[in-house]
């Protein structure tokens, strides 16, 4: 286990900047999610950080040590790719125990770190099959098997859940944050996912254009966020006029929404229902349109109802 | 690679069932008859020497057809086949085994009214239309061998061989270096000329598998002394030649077992134009190869009778071909032949 | 079944890997793999509706392509004197000289795929790692040999490597050597001649198969800690092993059957056994003995084809 620094890396094709002077450190035993829209650069960064790619500017130390030009072998990291990248022409439990084999370690002993480590990822007894007799989901757990069971310094996560459908995605999220958390490994995982992002990160690095837009923790990016770009992906966003002339962001679900009392007029132009909550498109005469999320108690507004919505002022986080 | 007539042949024996559904035609004039024939220039010559006054004189139109080896012979008698009435280009040997094995009925001289020919071309089952020969040739740069002892000694004559890798090709020439005179050449003693092979075989670079090859090796100077066709090396100023104790065999035209008789009538009439003089002239103005008529010196260009196998004066030089003998023996030589062959 | 569509194509790929279960199910429909029937999960075999259609087609495979080789086989049993005889065979083995040159095709044959297989395999690998458009003209140039005749390439041959040729004339020139070196007119030629024909045949399926290996599982093996040597032979080879095996046996079985370039560039020093059939069919035509050699070639290749079997299931299905 160990952190990992990034200074200054950059990954340049011609004039266009893939991944721009990217800064970050990772501290022992973190959790950090990279999201962006697709085409940001998080996956370039991936791969630079795994060794697959090299940078054309910057550093990267792990452990203190300096990485950067090292190859994909050197650098004692565990890689789990959206894909799987399972040998098909091995059994789960070989493919588990690969990483064991060219590190020198065989025998008993390897079997026996294969299998806690398939334990681990609740696949014990399914060893013996090939990726193609598993679905999905066992695919992915082995893969992930198989990228802990050296007890790598870092875990690189590159879309793991991405082909899963949400159901599985939901439980296979938990299982991966207490594995996680029990093995203490440093990890980076890149998603487009920003509900997964802000489900499993310590911290959250949102990427726009190769560069880098803000690094905090979920609430503090979801709350403060710092600019428009990072209000907008991560979740769901109301931008209203402050009187110092900048722009102020509220969430949806701070907004108040009455049939009467104090407050703007609006018209409801949709109103969804989710469940536990009711999400309106309103209509407001000077804010123009408006999402606003309210809870489900006894009754919803109607389409074409006139209401009145309001806020406190400190819901509204002014943005740069 | 699978050889092209081998394929063919197969292909011809997996037809029977579709022939005999065909319905045969019951009118007793042919308006068309199909003959096999060696192919490539030849079929310029034949259709130019023969096919023309034939189908002036009769309107019977005639297609070719090639390659004309004796394994598609047989397979097409045996699948049943009615289209093609004559077969051309069969050598002596082979002209025998396709009587031996029933594929050839034997010609109706009377109908055919031949002009005259050699003894040797006018066979009861074969028509003999074209004189072919195997000469010993050398590249113009090394000396010239006289005879096939010359031949055969690579210390006088030093250079690299080449000979035909056919028994029936190699096996006279070799007994004849002995020094076994030509009209005691059969009974081939085969012992004696597969012990002069044995000591020669050393200084044999290649044996040929194909008529071009002997030829083109030698203009390439991979071999310095080779066996070829006569016609395909006489006239070439980088090559030397000599008719001198060649080797003559008659092609023969012969008639296809299962074909119609109608066919047949047609197919005799073609026969009469092949043995015509003048037709026999036009053929060998395309492809140098002489027919079977005694009197051809005459139709043909003076200044080129040197250059045909079976002229006057070019005849006379060379031995024939003895059909009887490999007829009767040559299925065992060629066992023979392949382990010479393989060393053993 | 959440990803079942997934593994579905996954092994629908793996069938496509071997070209011997496309064969297998045309030979053997009792099988129940090949396209005639569809083995369902309960292991209860069902005819494809349809199935009439194909009828007119199995018929004509039935009279094209397998009565010739039930008739060519029955040729060594039946003589028109006698009726049924085993003559033929007792020659075969009485006098074994053709068995030898048997053996001795066999031989040639093997030396020859081994010599492509060593340079079609590291061919096909270079060819996967180039660019696009490199790739492209790569693979040109490996299949342009396709569109020449046989017989010219085998001439070609010649001109390049010939007593008088190129490559012998550059080495005198520059002295290297003193009389001109004897690259054809032996089995060196046979070997060279045959290899070049081979060659496409063996580089396309594996170019095909290498092609086909994900790139993300080299990376997956090296981010692993897999050195080089450790990716190419656990990963990469055995992937690429199941289109080397159907290669290696294709161009094998394929050799047995070579005629003009052995011929040609083994200067006829090199007795092959299609010679030898020629000669039998179109010289002597003694059909019987040229069957029985044929059916004894015939069982030589299905061994091979057999042994390929094996080896093909013991890798594939555990």
């Amino acid at each position: 286990m160990s952190d990992i620094r990034l200074e200054g890396i950059s990954k340049r094709y011609g004039d266009f900047a893939a991944v721009d002077k990217i800064d970050l450190a990772v501290s022992q035993g973190e959790f950090v999610t990279i999201v962006g829209p697709s085409g940001s650069g998080k996956t370039s960064l991936l791969s630079l950080i795994a060794g697959l790619q090299q940078p054309t500017a910057g550093r990267i130390l792990i452990g203190g040590r300096d990485v950067t030009n090292a190859a994909p072998q050197a650098r004692n990291i565990g890689l789990v790719f959206q894909s799987y990248a399972l040998f098909p022409h091995m059994t789960a439990i070989e493919n588990v125990l690969f990483p064991l084999g060219v590190r020198g370690i065989s025998g008993s002993q390897a079997r026996d770190r294969a299998l806690e480590a398939l334990r681990l990822v609740q696949l014990e007894g399914l060893g013996d099959r090939r990726p193609s007799q598993l679905s999905g989901g066992q695919q992915q757990r082995v893969a992930l098997a198989r990228a802990v069971v050296f007890k790598p310094d870092i875990l690189l996560l590159d879309e793991p859940l991405g082909a899963l459908d949400r159901k599985l995605r939901e439980q296979l999220q938990i299982q991966l944050k207490e594995l996680q958390r029990a093995l203490g490994v440093t990890t980076i995982l890149v998603t487009h996912d920003q509900e997964e992002a802000l489900l499993l990160s310590d911290r959250i690095m949102v990427l726009d254009k190769g560069c880098p837009q803000q690094v905090a923790t979920p609430a503090e990016s979801y709350l403060r966020p710092v600019n428009r770009f990072v209000a907008e992906f991560l979740g769901s966003a109301n931008f209203v006029g402050l009187s110092d002339g900048r722009c102020g962001l509220l969430r949806p679900e701070r907004v108040r929404v009455a049939s009467n009392g104090e407050g703007k007029a609006a018209r409801v132009v949709e109103a969804i229902y989710l469940g536990q909550a009711v999400r309106y498109h309103l209509e407001t005469d000077d804010l123009g349109s408006l999402l606003a999320i309210a809870p489900f108690l006894d009754k919803a507004f109607a389409k074409g109802e006139c209401v009145v919505v309001s806020w406190d002022a400190a819901d509204l986080w002014p943005l740069a | 690679m699978i050889n092209r007539r081998r394929l063919l042949g197969m292909a011809a024996v997996g037809v029977p069932a579709i022939s005999i559904l065909r319905t045969r035609s019951a009118s007793a004039q042919a308006k068309e008859i199909r003959v096999a024939e060696d192919g490539g220039v030849a079929t310029k010559a034949f259709q130019s020497g023969f096919v023309e006054p034939f189908t002036k004189k009769t309107g019977v139109k005639v297609t070719l057809e090639s390659p004309n080896p004796l394994g598609k012979l047989r397979a097409m008698v045996e699948a049943g086949q009615t289209g093609t009435v004559l077969y051309t280009g069969l050598g002596s040997v082979n002209m025998l085994a396709a009587k031996r094995l029933g594929l050839i009925d034997p010609i109706d001289w009377g109908a055919v009214d031949p002009a005259p020919m050699y003894p040797e071309a006018k066979k009861d089952y074969g028509f003999g239309h074209q004189y072919f020969s195997t000469v010993m040739a050398w590249n113009a740069v090394v000396k010239a061998p006289k005879s096939w002892a010359d031949f055969f000694d690579a210390k006088a004559f030093p250079g690299k061989r080449a000979l035909v890798d056919l028994p029936q090709y190699s096996l006279p020439f070799a007994l004849l270096a002995t020094g076994v005179p030509v009209d005691k050449l059969y009974p081939l003693d085969v012992n004696a000329a597969f012990k002069k092979l044995r000591e020669f075989k050393s200084h044999v670079s290649v044996w040929t598998a194909t008529t071009p090859q002997g030829p083109q090796l030698l203009r390439d100077n991979e071999v310095q002394y080779a066996v070829c066709s006569g016609s395909r090396v006489v006239g070439d100023p980088a090559l030397g030649m000599t008719w001198d104790h060649g080797r003559l065999d008659v092609g023969y035209a012969c008639i296809v077992k299962t074909s119609k008789p109608e066919d047949r009538v047609a197919a005799y009439k073609l026969l009469h134009e092949m043995s015509l003089p003048e037709n026999q002239a036009r053929y060998a103005e395309i492809f140098p190869v002489t027919g079977p008529n005694p009197d051809l010196d005459q139709y043909l260009p003076k200044d080129k009778l040197s250059t045909y196998p079976a002229s006057k004066q070019n005849k006379a030089v060379q031995w024939l071909e003895n059909p009887q003998w490999w007829n009767e023996n040559g299925e065992a030589i060629n066992k023979k032949w392949q382990e010479f062959k393989l060393g053993l | 079944m959440l990803a079942g569509s997934r593994s579905d194509s996954l092994k629908d790929s793996s069938l496509g890997v071997s070209p011997s279960t496309v064969h297998q199910a045309v030979a053997s429909p009792s099988c129940g793999e090949g396209a005639l029937l569809v083995t369902r999960s309960s292991g209860y075999h069902f005819i494809v509706p349809g199935f009439g259609f194909l009828i007119p087609l199995l018929l004509l495979m039935v009279v094209v392509f397998d009565a010739p080789i039930v008739y060519m086989l029955a040729l060594a049993f039946w003589d028109k004197a006698q009726g049924f005889t085993l003559g033929y065979y007792g020659d075969v083995f009485e006098a074994p000289v053709y068995l030898r040159v048997l053996a001795n095709t066999v031989r040639i044959s093997v030396v020859a795929t081994i010599v492509s297989v060593i340079i079609g395999y590291p061919l096909a690998h270079w060819i996967r790692g180039l660019g696009r458009r490199a790739k492209m003209v790569a693979l040109a140039l490996v299949v342009l040999p396709f569109w020449v005749s046989v017989l010219v390439r085998t001439y070609a041959w010649i001109v390049l490597l010939g007593n008088d040729g190129l490559v012998n004339r550059a080495l005198q020139w520059l002295g290297l050597v003193q009389a001109p070196v004897s690259f054809l007119y032996n089995e060196l030629g046979v070997t060279i001649g045959m290899t070049n024909v081979l060659l496409p045949l063996l580089v396309l399926p594996l170019y095909a198969a290498m092609a086909r290996v994900d790139d993300r599982l080299l990376q997956a093996a090296a981010s692993l800690g897999a050195p080089p040597s450790t990716i190419f032979w656990k990963v990469y080879f055995p992937l690429t092993l199941p289109s080397l095996a159907a290669g290696t046996l294709l161009a094998l079985i394929l050799c047995l059957g070579f005629y003009i370039t052995p011929a040609i560039l083994g200067g006829g020093r090199v007795p092959m056994i299609s010679n030898v059939l020629d000669t039998l069919i179109n010289v002597y035509p003694n059909w019987g003995q040229a069957s029985a050699i044929s059916t004894i070639l015939l069982v030589v290749t299905l061994l091979i084809f057999a042994i390929y079997r094996r080896i093909d299931q013991t890798t594939s299905t555990k």
